[in-house]
C-alpha cells in the first residue's frame, strides 16, 4: 500500500510542530531535549519519504546518518544535562542565565 | 699564509666577545677575561703575521655576500691594504694592551663579564671599520663601535649621570651618523656601487656639483665619532665609564675614526678643495676651543678628553691640509701617548682617591713608575723635541704652512697657538698631580701588577714612534709615510731653510708653553673661580646653547604637536568613535538575556519569518 506524499509531508510537519511546542513550552531541560529529537525525526521522516517518492538512496543514507549523529548528541547532552544538574541542582533552564550580556 | 685568514682577525675578537656573552657567568674568570685578551691578542698577531699582504694595492678578501635585491648586491667585503693593516695593527695593539690593564682595574669588578664582553665587541666593531671595503660595512662597524661606546660609557649605570652620559653619547653620534648615510647613498647613486676600491678608483665619474656636497656631509659624520666641531660636547661627559674604556674608545681607537674615514675616502675627498678647507677648518676650530677648555678643567679626566679633542683637531687639520700620512701618523703617535696618559690617569686615580686634579697628593718620589710614565705621555703631548708628538705634530704643521697662502697660514697660526695651549695645560696637569700636595702620598693602596705593566710597554713607543717617520731634518727618511703612500721618493713640501725655521719655532712653541706653565702652576694656588676659568670650564656653556636654541625649540614643537594631534584628532575623533562603538554595545547587550527560553523563541520567530517569506515567493512567483 502506497502512502501519498502529501500524508507524509503533514505527518511530519505535525510531528515538527509538536517538538517545537515542547522547547518553547517545556522548561525541563530533559523535555528540550526530547523536543530537539521529536524535530530531528520529523526532518528525518521527510528524508526517507522523498527518497521512496524519487527512488532514491541519498535520502535514505541521510537518515541513517541523521541517526548517529542523533545518538551522538543524545549522549553529549546526556552527559551536560548530568553536569547542570549536579551545580545548580534544578533542571529548569532558566536557573542556567550566566551567560547574561 | 692564506689571505683568506685575514677574515680571522675581526672575528677573533667577536668569537671572545659571543663566548663570553653566552657562557661567561658559567667559565671561571681566569678564563673568561683570559679569552677576551687572548682573542684581542691573536688579532694583533694576526696582523703582523698577515703583513706581506697589504702591500701593492692591498689584498680584497670576499666573504660572502650579504644581502642581494635587484641590482644592489653587498659582499662583505674586507680590504687589507697598508692604511688598514697599519690602522688595524694600532687597535689591535693599544686593545691587548688596554685589556691587560683591564685584568687588574676591573678585579673588584664583579660585572667583569659583561665589561669584556662589551670591549672585546668594540674591537671587533672597529676593526670592521678599518678593514671594510665597503662603505655599507664600515656603516656597520661605524654604528657597532657607537653602540659599544654608549653601553660602556653607561657600564655602572646604576648610577644616573653615568646613564646619561651614555645616552648623551649616543643621540649626539647618532645624529651625525645620519649625514655618513646620506654620504652613502649619495655615492651609491652615482657609482652604482658601495665598494671603496672602486668608488676610489672612478672619482672621475661625480658630478662636479656632487662633491663638496658629499664631502661636507661626510666630514659631519665624521664630526661626530671624533666629537669636532659641533658635534663636540658629548665627549667630555663620557669620561663617566671606566678608565680603560676612555683610554681605548675615546682616545685611540672610536675618537680617531672620523679621521681614518677622511683618509680612507682621501681620494674622493681631495676633489673638492672647498671640502678640504671646511676639514681644516673644522679641525682648527675644534683644536683652539678643546685646548682652552682643557686649561679650566678640574678633573684630571676631562683635561685628557678635551686634549684628545684637541689633537683630533690637529688631525683633521692635516686632512684638510691634505697631509694624509702626517694626519695617520699623528693618530698613530696620539694613540699610543694618549693611552698612555689615560691608563696613568687610572692608576693616579687609584692611588688618590679621587678625580680632582686640585686634592691630589702624589709625589714623583712616591709613585715613580707612575711619575714617569704619565711624564712621558705628557712630554709626547705637549710636543716635547723627540718625543713622537713632536714629529708627528710638526710633520701636519708643515704641511699645513707650505700649503698656501693666507687661509691655510692662517689655520697654521692658530694650530702652533694650540700647540702652545697644549704645553700650558699639560704642564699645568703634571704640576698640579704631581707637585700640588707635598706631605700626602702615604698610605696609598699599591696598583695591581697587570696595570703597572703596561705602562712602560705603552711609554716605549709614546715615546720613540717618531723614529719610525723620522724627517730627512733629523737624518731619517719618512719611512711610515713613504709606507703609506707606497712610493719611494720624499716629497719635499717646504725648502730646508723654512722646515728648520718651522722646526725651530715649534720647540720654542714648546718652551714658552712650559715656561708659562711653571710660572703660573709651579706653586700650588687655590682653584681660580672667576667668570672666565666658568666659562672655560664649562666649555664655552656650549650644552646650555645647544639646550636653549636645539632642545627647548624642539620640546614646545613636539608639545604642540601633541596638543594639536594627539589631543585633538586622536583624542576627539577617534576617541568619539570608539565611544561609539562602547555605546552601541550597551544596546545590544541587553538582547542577551542568558535564559535559553529566550533564545529558543528567537529561533521560533525566525523560523517563522524564514517560511513566511517562501511561502510569500512561491505564492507571488
Amino acid at each position: 500500500m502506497n502512502i501519498p506524499f502529501n500524508h507524509l509531508l503533514v505527518i511530519a510537519f505535525l510531528l515538527f510542530l509538536m517538538g517545537l511546542g515542547s522547547i518553547l513550552v517545556r522548561r525541563n531541560v530533559i523535555r528540550v531535549l526530547i523536543g530537539v529529537e521529536i524535530m530531528l525525526n520529523a526532518a528525518g521522516l521527510v528524508l526517507v519519504g522523498s527518497s521512496a517518492l524519487w527512488s532514491r538512496v541519498d535520502g535514505q543514507l541521510f537518515a541513517v546518518f541523521l541517526m548517529a549523529i542523533e545518538a551522538a548528541e543524545v549522549a553529549l547532552a546526556l552527559a551536560l544535562v548530568i553536569y547542570l544538574r549536579r551545580r545548580k541542582g534544578t533542571l529548569n533552564i532558566n536557573a542556567f542565565n550566566e551567560m547574561r550580556g | 699564509m692564506n689571505p683568506e685568514l685575514i677574515f680571522l682577525i675581526p672575528l677573533l675578537p667577536l668569537l671572545g666577545a659571543v663566548i663570553n656573552m653566552v657562557f661567561g657567568r658559567r667559565l671561571p674568570r681566569p678564563v673568561s677575561t683570559g679569552l677576551a685578551v687572548a682573542g684581542v691578542a691573536l688579532a694583533t698577531l694576526l696582523v703582523l703575521a698577515l703583513w706581506p699582504y697589504a702591500g701593492g694595492g692591498g689584498t680584497t678578501i670576499e666573504f660572502y655576500t650579504w644581502f642581494e635585491a635587484s641590482g644592489l648586491s653587498v659582499p662583505l667585503i674586507l680590504w687589507f691594504d697598508r692604511l688598514s693593516a697599519s690602522m688595524a695593527l694600532m687597535v689591535a695593539g693599544v686593545s691587548t694592551l688596554i685589556h691587560v690593564y683591564c685584568l687588574g682595574y676591573m678585579v673588584k669588578e664583579k660585572d667583569y663579564v659583561r665589561f669584556f664582553a662589551l670591549l672585546n665587541l668594540f674591537v671587533f666593531a672597529m676593526l670592521v671599520i678599518v678593514m671594510a671595503g665597503d662603505l655599507l660595512v664600515l656603516f656597520l662597524g661605524w654604528e657597532g663601535v657607537g653602540f659599544c661606546s654608549y653601553a660602556l660609557i653607561g657600564f655602572w649605570y646604576q648610577e644616573e649621570k653615568n646613564a646619561e652620559a651614555g645616552q648623551k653619547a649616543f643621540l649626539m653620534t647618532r645624529a651625525a651618523d645620519v649625514f655618513l648615510l646620506i654620504a652613502i647613498l649619495w655615492l651609491f647613486r652615482i657609482f652604482g656601487t658601495f665598494s671603496i676600491p672602486d668608488i676610489l678608483g672612478r672619482t672621475d665619474l661625480i658630478p662636479a656639483a656632487a662633491v663638496t656636497p658629499i664631502v661636507l656631509l661626510l666630514l659631519a659624520g665624521a664630526c661626530g665619532k671624533s666629537a669636532q666641531f659641533p658635534f663636540m660636547s658629548w665627549l667630555p661627559d663620557a669620561m663617566a665609564g671606566p678608565t680603560p674604556v676612555s683610554a681605548l674608545i675615546h682616545a685611540a681607537t672610536m675618537v680617531t675614526a672620523g679621521v681614518y674615514l677622511l683618509c680612507r675616502l682621501f681620494p674622493l675627498v681631495a676633489v673638492s678643495p672647498q671640502g678640504m678647507a671646511a676639514i681644516a677648518l673644522v679641525g682648527t676650530i675644534s683644536a683652539v676651543y678643546a685646548a682652552l677648555c682643557a686649561l679650566a678643567q678640574d678633573e684630571i679626566k676631562r683635561v685628557l678628553a678635551y686634549s684628545t679633542m684637541s689633537q683630533v683637531g690637529f688631525m683633521f687639520l692635516g686632512v684638510g691640509a691634505g697631509a694624509l700620512s702626517g694626519a695617520v701618523f699623528h693618530l698613530y703617535t696620539h694613540a699610543f701617548f694618549k693611552s698612555l696618559l689615560f691608563l696613568g690617569a687610572g692608576c693616579v686615580v687609584l692611588l688618590s682617591g679621587g678625580n680632582n686634579i686640585h686634592r691630589m697628593d702624589l709625589t714623583p718620589r712616591g709613585n715613580p713608575l707612575v711619575f714617569w710614565t704619565f711624564l712621558v705621555g705628557s712630554l709626547a703631548l705637549a710636543g716635547a723635541p723627540l718625543t713622537s708628538g713632536f714629529f708627528s705634530k710638526d710633520a701636519i704643521l708643515m704641511s699645513v704652512f707650505s700649503r698656501g697662502p693666507y687661509f691655510y697660514q692662517l689655520l697654521w697660526l692658530l694650530g702652533s697657538l694650540t700647540a702652545f695651549l697644549t704645553a700650558l695645560y699639560t704642564f699645568r696637569l703634571i704640576y698640579l698631580v704631581f707637585w700640588g700636595n707635598k706631605n700626602g702620598g702615604s698610605g696609598a693602596p699599591s696598583v695591581p701588577f697587570t696595570m703597572r705593566v703596561v705602562l712602560p710597554l705603552l711609554a716605549v713607543p709614546a715615546m720613540f714612534a717618531g723614529l719610525l717617520n723620522l724627517p730627512a731634518l733629523f737624518g731619517g727618511s719618512e719611512r711610515f709615510s713613504l709606507f703609506l703612500e707606497g712610493s719611494d721618493a720624499v716629497q719635499t713640501l717646504v725648502s730646508h731653510r723654512q722646515e728648520l725655521m718651522l722646526t725651530t719655532l715649534a720647540v720654542a712653541v714648546f718652551a714658552c708653553g712650559w715656561l708659562v706653565s711653571h710660572g703660573f702652576f709651579r706653586k700650588r694656588s687655590a682653584p681660580r673661580d672667576n667668570a672666565l676659568s666658568r666659562f672655560l670650564g664649562n666649555g664655552f656653556y656650549i650644552d646650555q646653547l645647544v639646550e636653549r636654541f636645539i632642545q627647548r625649540p624642539f620640546r614646545a614643537l613636539a608639545r604642540f604637536w601633541q596638543r594639536a594631534t594627539e589631543q585633538m584628532i586622536f583624542g576627539g575623533f577617534f576617541s568619539g568613535l570608539g565611544k561609539m562603538a562602547l555605546g552601541s554595545g550597551q544596546v545590544v547587550r541587553r538582547m542577551q538575556t542568558g535564559r535559553l527560553s529566550t533564545y529558543l523563541g528567537s529561533f521560533a520567530w525566525g523560523l517563522l519569518f524564514l517560511v513566511g517569506y517562501f511561502l510569500w515567493c512561491v505564492l507571488r512567483g
